[in-house]
């Protein structure tokens, strides 16, 4: 899995010196504070307690379509990255369970309804069809993560959760550019590789 | 598989995405529009207090990491004004084990791969990016506190960048209708008290009316009467020249208006309006087609906010398309660029007023440096387009900084070139700091590997623009 992450991912876990600070407005108003204007650790509020719900959702069918998909994909890049994802979100998704135990937010355990069509749809679909219908949906699946990290990032209060948030945000959008690629090599469009070089060939 | 079996798939598959169009999306519903506060005003102007010196420590460290920011002035170079020295240098610090030219050389793959991109290329942050907003440098809220009574100070957050980093203040004020008067501005900031008696007989009625709006103030996101708020007291707004001030610009930042969520916001530095009259799209996303409709579409959306809802909130301004929209558009577009003395009437230099090193910076941004394919001088150095420079080529999007999130810029209009040394810091979001660093930049992103002498003539070029 290592030619799936991007490089580097240490470095943007941010320092101490490098803390979250949100717009105090979105505070919840009940927040114990360690000092003033600082949340104690795992407060939370209603975003990030959405947050750690829909996060969950869309990591839980990350890992339960990674591997329906790693046995059921025809074409190589696709089994490839179908087994990258499982191996990406089950870390990805412990990590989240720690923090929302912490914060005593209680995660969802089954397939939310967006997701129970989309597999039914996946079911349905055979050999290089199902391998365009599951990138397709991962597409979707990562744009939205992204936006919803990227929302976490500056709406939360929790900053472990924020942190979460930022050292995932990187990876998520790693694995979008390589869904779109995946996806236009299945489909025959010109690549999509937004960070291609100009000298690559 | 049989044909009709192919078909029925292909019908599946796009009716899966038709479905979950339909669903219930689950995302959360402030992406896009700005929550309502959760707290009363005082608790959170108390958190706010409390947090402001770490929010300022955190900026002052990341700029740091970035940047050279100390103070050295080019002893021979001023601003228009003659009041502030043109600063000079490369300020973007380099990776450790890398030099300007080592780095041009490496391809920008090599680059994104070891991580090698300057720091200071990438987009800059705003000083608190969850909040947001306009922020001001601290010369035009004293001023403005002085002549107006009027509280520009935000109890959340200060500006950022030093003063010599930034544009004279007040800058001077050229008009198309007066060359021969040369400035106008008397040296003083034009503000609703002062701006009859200095304008008084050099502009029409028309224009006069238009001056007045740009410097009335309405209430805006951050300055209002609502908790929304981040100046002490109810506000009475912000007027347009808060931010162009004398019709230049005093450096005052904001977040883009056009990108959700708020964390991939960017920063956005204020633009001069100086030669607006030639300026045929403007801000650098939204590509309005005219003066007319930026100006009266700024104040409905709580300038740079791209939410007219919360602005609604706060009391909107709408104001009149044929009359004061009109006024306000025709006042911007008798704002002259400063005069250039050693450009002919095509823009180019001439050879008899122009030194040798400004003449061989003018064939570099002619031919290698190919600049002038985009900042064509004929056309006071615009081609009123959109370019997309990609430099995400250089390094991988996603990590944050400083709560914000780096995506790639996109497509951002060109800028004039036009009395550019009046207006640090550059691009969009003031991410470099002086020319030198925008020759550097320009270097690496077009790949055109100028060497040591053609950088030092580029910016002693631009200098005379
Ligand atoms: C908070 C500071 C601020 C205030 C207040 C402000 N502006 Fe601006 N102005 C900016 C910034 C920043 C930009 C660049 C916008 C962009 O890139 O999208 C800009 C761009 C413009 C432009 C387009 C210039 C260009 O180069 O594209 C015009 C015209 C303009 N402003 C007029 C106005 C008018 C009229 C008002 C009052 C209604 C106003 N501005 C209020 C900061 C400000
Ligand atoms: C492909 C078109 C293109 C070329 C070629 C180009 N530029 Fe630009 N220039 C732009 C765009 C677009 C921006 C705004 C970028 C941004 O804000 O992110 C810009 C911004 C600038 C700015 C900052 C302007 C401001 O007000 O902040 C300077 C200075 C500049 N360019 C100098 C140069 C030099 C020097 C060269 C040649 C070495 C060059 N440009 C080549 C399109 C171009």
């Amino acid at each position: 899995m290592n030619r799936f992450l991007p490089v580097a991912l240490a470095l943007m876990i941010g320092s101490p010196a490098f803390a979250q600070i949100g717009n105090p407005a979105g505070l919840a108003p009940d927040t114990k504070m360690q000092e003033p204007g600082v949340p104690a650790p795992h407060q939370t509020n209603n975003q990030d307690r959405l947050f750690a719900q829909l996060a969950a959702a869309g990591g839980l069918a990350e890992v339960e379509f990674g591997k329906f998909a790693s046995t059921k994909a025809t074409t190589a890049s696709v089994k490839e990255f179908a087994q990258a994802m499982v191996n990406d979100h089950t870390d990805a998704n412990s990590k989240l369970k720690e923090l929302a135990d912490a914060a005593k937010i209680p995660l969802p355990d089954t397939l939310d309804a967006d997701h129970r069509v989309i597999r039914q749809d996946l079911e349905k679909a055979e050999g290089k069809a199902f391998d365009i219908a599951y990138m397709r949906s991962q597409i979707i699946d990562h744009q939205k993560m992204a936006q919803l990290l990227a929302w976490e990032l500056n709406s939360g209060e929790d900053a472990e959760m924020q942190r979460y948030a930022a050292a995932t945000l990187p990876k998520v959008m790693h694995h979008l550019r390589m869904a779109q690629n995946i996806a236009s090599e299945l489909t025959g469009q010109g690549s999509r590789e937004v960070v291609a070089s100009q000298t690559k060939k | 598989m049989s044909p009709l079996k192919l078909i029925a798939l292909s019908c599946l598959v796009t009716a899966s995405a038709v479905s979950l169009a339909a669903f219930s999306d689950p995302l959360p519903p402030d992406l896009t529009y700005r929550p309502l506060p959760t707290q009363p005003f005082s608790s959170v102007k108390a958190n706010d207090e409390a947090q402001k010196p770490k929010v300022m420590e955190r900026q002052q460290t990341l700029l740091n990491q970035r940047y050279d920011l100390s103070d050295k002035a080019m002893s021979n170079v001023s601003m228009s004004g003659g009041m502030k020295k043109v600063q000079e240098g490369v300020r973007v610090k380099l990776p450790d084990g890398v030099t300007w030219e080592s780095l041009a050389d490496m391809s920008p793959d090599e680059i994104r791969d070891k991580n090698l991109l300057p720091d200071g290329f990438k987009p800059l942050p705003h000083v608190k990016q969850a909040t947001g907003g306009q922020v001001f440098p601290q010369k035009q809220i004293d001023e403005i506190g002085k002549q107006e009574a009027r509280d520009l100070k935000r109890f959340d957050v200060d500006f950022d960048l030093p003063d010599h980093l930034t544009p004279e203040f007040p800058p001077p004020i050229f008009l198309t209708t007066h060359p021969e008067l040369g400035d106008v501005s008397r040296g003083q900031l034009l503000t609703i008290r002062n701006f009859y008696e200095y304008m008084n007989g050099i502009i029409t009625p028309v224009q006069m009316e238009g001056l007045r709006l740009l410097l009335t103030p309405f209430p805006q996101e951050e300055f209002n009467q609502t908790e929304d708020r981040k100046v002490a007291q109810q506000s009475m707004g912000v007027a347009c020249l808060d931010c162009h001030s004398n019709f230049n610009t005093n450096a005052a930042f904001h977040l883009t208006p056009d990108v959700r969520p708020q964390a991939s916001r960017f920063r956005l530095d204020t633009t001069s309006l100086r030669g607006m009259f030639n300026q045929q799209i403007h801000g650098s996303k939204r590509s309005l087609r005219s003066v007319e409709d930026f100006t009266e579409f700024e104040q409905r959306t709580a300038y740079f906010n791209g939410d007219h809802v919360s602005a609604t909130r706060k009391g909107v301004n709408l104001p009149d398309r044929p009359n004061q929209v009109a006024m306000m558009a025709q006042m911007q577009n008798i704002i002259d660029f400063p005069p250039a003395p050693k450009l002919d009437p095509l823009g180019r230099l001439d050879p008899a007023k122009a030194s040798e090193q400004e003449l061989m910076g003018e064939r570099v941004f002619l031919g290698k440096g190919r600049c002038g394919e985009c900042h064509i001088p004929q056309t006071s150095f615009l081609d009123n387009n959109m370019h997309d420079l990609r430099l995400e080529r250089f390094y991988n999007v996603g990590y944050s900084a400083n709560d914000q999130v780096a995506i790639p810029d996109g497509p951002i209009k060109t800028f004039t070139l036009r009395g550019i040394k009046d207006t640090p810091p550059y691009l969009h979001d003031g991410r470099l700091l002086t020319l030198a660093d925008t020759v550097e930049y320009f270097n690496l992103v077009l790949g055109v590997k100028l060497t040591q002498d053609e950088k030092n003539a580029l910016v002693a070029y631009m200098l005379t623009l």
